[in-house]
């Protein structure tokens, strides 16, 4: 069996105490920028690049690679317990999380969070170290037509996250496109919706958008509530999940597990989805669906246990073809050239100790997440007995520090501002964010697809039926629209009916 | 008059003394790009160095936005003492003036032109299963199937596209331009066989290359490089005179004094002759330039800017 001796080789390498320690600097100090509202591991990793110059290379890879996923796990300790999604993966994390934070519950979030990410972890790791070469044929799979249909289907599925009403679903994700249209066209090079102003010629930051619909609009309607404004601290009860919590958790951490595994080797976005396909899988399936919206632990557990695993795996098509899946991945592209080392292949053959070792400190980086994090829940409970008074300017102001660090550039702050008043009046007209940010995600990432798609087919739509995966995702979307209208179409039937009954 | 005249003596004297006192506070170069990226890595080494010989802390920022136009405008409205300073690039200083129609800048006068740090040839790579095994079959085919050969290039505008639409003009074939975010997805494609070639950076060629997941059919600098050397150039493969490389350098704002930009070159150049520095340029695909001096660089970009405006007009990349 190689893949034991080669186990073997990795964890001799990552139990080394000099990248034992590495790893939890990185950890530590992911967890940390995680919990920061806007400071990402992309500005933490970038800033940290000099300093790996004179390291070894395995323990300098080992510390970003800790950081990186240390960051997802800090990242959903704000989104549950203030409502702020520093990463793109925690804005799923936000609906259910907060709402059970609300409750009370902020302990068994949490403590969901970081066990679900745990297992996704281990699991996903032994993905990467046992089919990582034959995985990488997946990715080169997916060309333009697949990415495109696939977006289709997460597009058609984000209609699912919204609680309330469906038209206020799709009203939210069209503008979420739209949104995602502002900047430069990449065919053309054109500026759209730029209004001449250049710090606009690239788009409107994730980030920016997120902290603003959900952070600082959760802010400004919290302040409104003079009189009966939400205290925590009352009712704040286990830290601990239940018994009942457990058996309610564990199937949905699985299902999480293989979407996010799955979904994680795409370097186009997968990993983007896979938080989002976990929660609409989990409100499908959950016999507790009701309570989606309200705190349903389910809604922590799937997405929480996918966004850990997609990003575990979307280290493959970084290890086996040299492919960045995400900014993350081109960072650590960008460490190991500075390092002498070409991202490939052929690092597998070549260096099985950085491979492997690597590969190996992934799964001690989760032990050790888990670990600093289940006896910190207390402490980040304690946050939330602050007073409001202290709190809210407190996060506002790191929210500030963080945005304006993603690029140097106050105007970003002005966006973010912008976004916590139309946050603030979508949640006065009832009308979700997250299918908003699901559109703007998706959109830019369908446009192109589709233009490269068509560039490709010289203008032929029927490439999306052409391909087999293509037209697999294309079917399913299909029929989930049927899925989706028809108890819709039933209820206005009954209406109708209601209405000649009373005549 | 006379009160003018002290006036301009005084300031005169005063910015005399701020030249020999630079750098009297900390050195911001500001990388117009994102973190992570070859622009902001080497901008990274050379910052190191400096501020072991300068003796003031130098602080890379990064001022992403607009193609780097945003970034480079940023310190060509700064004060211009030498402690902003930006790392210019092929983009913002020779195609952005024309892709985009205007820039708010001038990419001459504007700035002067300290050192060029790093110049990257691009490589045109192709797909393995793609027929062709040297720039003169990869021709007769895309003549024999115009319109049938897709180049994939990192985004509208950049040098890999421009190269592709030179090398379409110098051998009047027909191939369709497929513009990606980036290489990297380009790459993957290219490797997939979804397209068919395209002219990627060096340095992220080079893995592939040598690991044969695409195969290279020449360089596009007219002197062959070193870390290919077997591989012929565009020039030699009878494209005459084709000669392309991704560049960019220290420029510091266009009033700048004099002894500051001297003083600036003669650590920058310090700083890249440094054996680590050297040898992680080197890793990032890039070989000491032969331009040293302030002069030879600007120069250069107005070279650079005078031909990249031709190609930009002739490639018709320029959004209407």
């Amino acid at each position: 069996m190689e893949i034991f001796s080669n186990l073997a080789l990795g964890f001799g390498v990552a139990l080394s105490p000099f990248n034992l320690m590495m790893c939890l600097v990185g950890v530590i100090l992911g967890t940390l920028i995680g919990v920061l509202p806007g400071v990402g591991p992309v500005a933490t990793i970038a800033m940290l690049l000099p300093i790996t110059f004179n390291l070894d290379p395995i323990g300098a890879l080992i510390m970003l690679a800790g950081i990186y996923y240390g960051a997802q796990y800090g990242g959903s300790t704000t989104a549950i317990l203030v409502n702020l999604p520093g990463e793109s993966s925690s804005v799923v994390t936000c609906l259910e999380g907060y709402q059970m934070a609300r409750r009370g519950r902020a302990g068994p979030a949490l403590a969901t969070a970081a066990i679900g990410s745990f297992f996704a972890g281990c699991v996903s790791t032994l993905v990467v170290a046992l089919f990582a070469p034959p995985l990488a044929e997946v990715a080169l799979k997916f060309g333009p037509s697949e990415y495109f249909s696939l977006m289709v289907l997460g597009l058609v599925a984000a209609t699912v996250l919204a609680h309330g009403s469906l038209i206020k679903a799709i009203a939210m994700v069209l503008l979420g496109l739209l949104l995602g249209l502002v900047g430069t066209d990449v065919n053309s090079g054109v500026l759209r919706f730029a209004f001449g102003v250049s710090e606009l010629a690239d788009g409107i930051g994730f980030v920016v958008v997120a902290m603003g619909m959900f952070g600082l609009a959760e802010i400004i309607v919290n302040l409104e509530q003079t009189d009966k404004r939400e205290v925590f601290t009352s009712k704040v009860g286990s830290l601990m999940p239940s018994r009942e919590d457990f058996k309610r958790m564990t199937p949905s951490i699985l299902r999480g597990t293989v979407i996010g595994s799955a979904l994680g080797i795409l370097p186009g976005g997968g990993a983007l989805l896979a938080s989002f396909a976990a929660y609409t899988v989990e409100k499908k399936v959950s016999k507790y669906a009701h309570e989606f919206g309200k705190g349903a632990i389910e809604g922590v557990a799937g997405p929480e246990s996918a966004n850990n695993a997609g990003a575990q795996t979307s280290f493959i098509p970084l290890l086996t073809l040299g492919i960045p899946g995400n900014a993350v991945m081109a960072l650590m592209i960008g460490a190991m050239m500075i390092q002498g080392i070409a991202p490939g292949p052929q690092v597998m053959t070549e260096r099985p100790q950085l491979f492997w070792g690597m590969i190996a400190s992934m799964w001690v980086g989760n032990l050790m997440l888990v670990i600093l994090n289940l006896p910190m829940i207390g402490l980040w409970i304690k946050l939330l007995t602050v007073p409001y008074r202290i709190l809210y300017p407190a996060i506002l102001v790191f929210m500030c520090i963080g945005v304006f660090s993603l690029s140097n550039n106050p105007f970003d702050v002005l966006i973010m501002a912008f976004f916590g008043v139309l946050g603030y009046i979508c949640a006065k007209l009832a009308c979700e964010p997250a299918p908003m940010i699901l559109g703007f995600i998706l959109g830019p990432l369908m446009e192109e697809n589709l233009r490269r798609a068509m560039l490709l087919s010289r203008g032929d739509p029927l490439v999306f039926f052409q391909k087999p995966i293509s037209a697999t995702f294309l079917i399913i979307s299909i029929l989930l629209l049927v899925v989706i209208s028809l108890p819709a179409l039933r209820s206005k039937r009954e209406e109708a009916f209601a209405g000649d009954e009373q005549k | 008059m006379k009160r003018f005249a002290l006036f301009l003596a005084l300031a005169l004297a005063t910015s005399l003394a701020a030249a020999q006192a630079w750098p009297s506070r900390p050195v911001r170069i500001v990388a117009p790009y994102a973190a992570g990226g070859p622009i902001d890595i080497s901008a990274r080494l050379v910052a190191a160095k400096l501020q072991e010989s300068l003796g003031q802390p130098v602080v890379v920022e990064n001022r992403p936005g607009a193609g780097g136009n945003l970034g480079v405008d940023y310190v060509a409205k700064s004060a211009p003492d030498g402690h902003t300073v930006v790392v210019g690039a092929i983009a913002t200083h020779a195609i952005n003036p024309t892709l985009m129609g205007s820039v708010p800048y001038d990419p001459i006068k504007d700035f002067r032109h300290v050192t060029l740090m790093v110049q990257v040839p691009n490589i045109l790579i192709v797909n393995l299963e793609l027929p062709a095994k040297s720039v003169g079959e990869l021709v007769a085919l895309a003549k024999s199937r115009p319109g049938r050969l897709d180049f994939a290039s990192g985004s509208t505008g950049s040098t890999g596209h421009l190269a592709g639409e030179l090398f379409k003009g110098m051998t009047g074939t027909f191939m369709v331009h497929i513009p990606y975010k980036g290489a990297a997805p380009a790459v993957l494609d290219l490797m997939a066989g979804r397209v068919h070639l395209m002219f990627d950076n060096l340095a992220s060629a080079l893995a592939n290359v040598r690991s044969g997941k695409v195969r290279a059919l020449a360089v596009t600098t007219k002197a062959r490089s070193g870390f290919l050397p077997d591989l012929p150039t565009l020039d030699e493969s009878g494209l005459k005179g084709f000669d392309m490389t991704t560049w960019w350098g220290i420029m510091a704002p266009g009033k700048t004094p004099q002894p500051v930009v001297e003083r600036l070159n003669a650590e920058v150049l310090k700083a890249m002759a440094a054996p680590d520095v050297r040898e992680r340029l080197r890793a990032m695909g890039s070989e000491q330039p032969a331009i040293r001096t302030p002069e030879q660089f600007t120069a250069f970009v107005a070279a650079e800017q005078k031909t990249y405006a031709e190609l930009v007009k002739r490639s018709g990349a320029k959004p209407d």
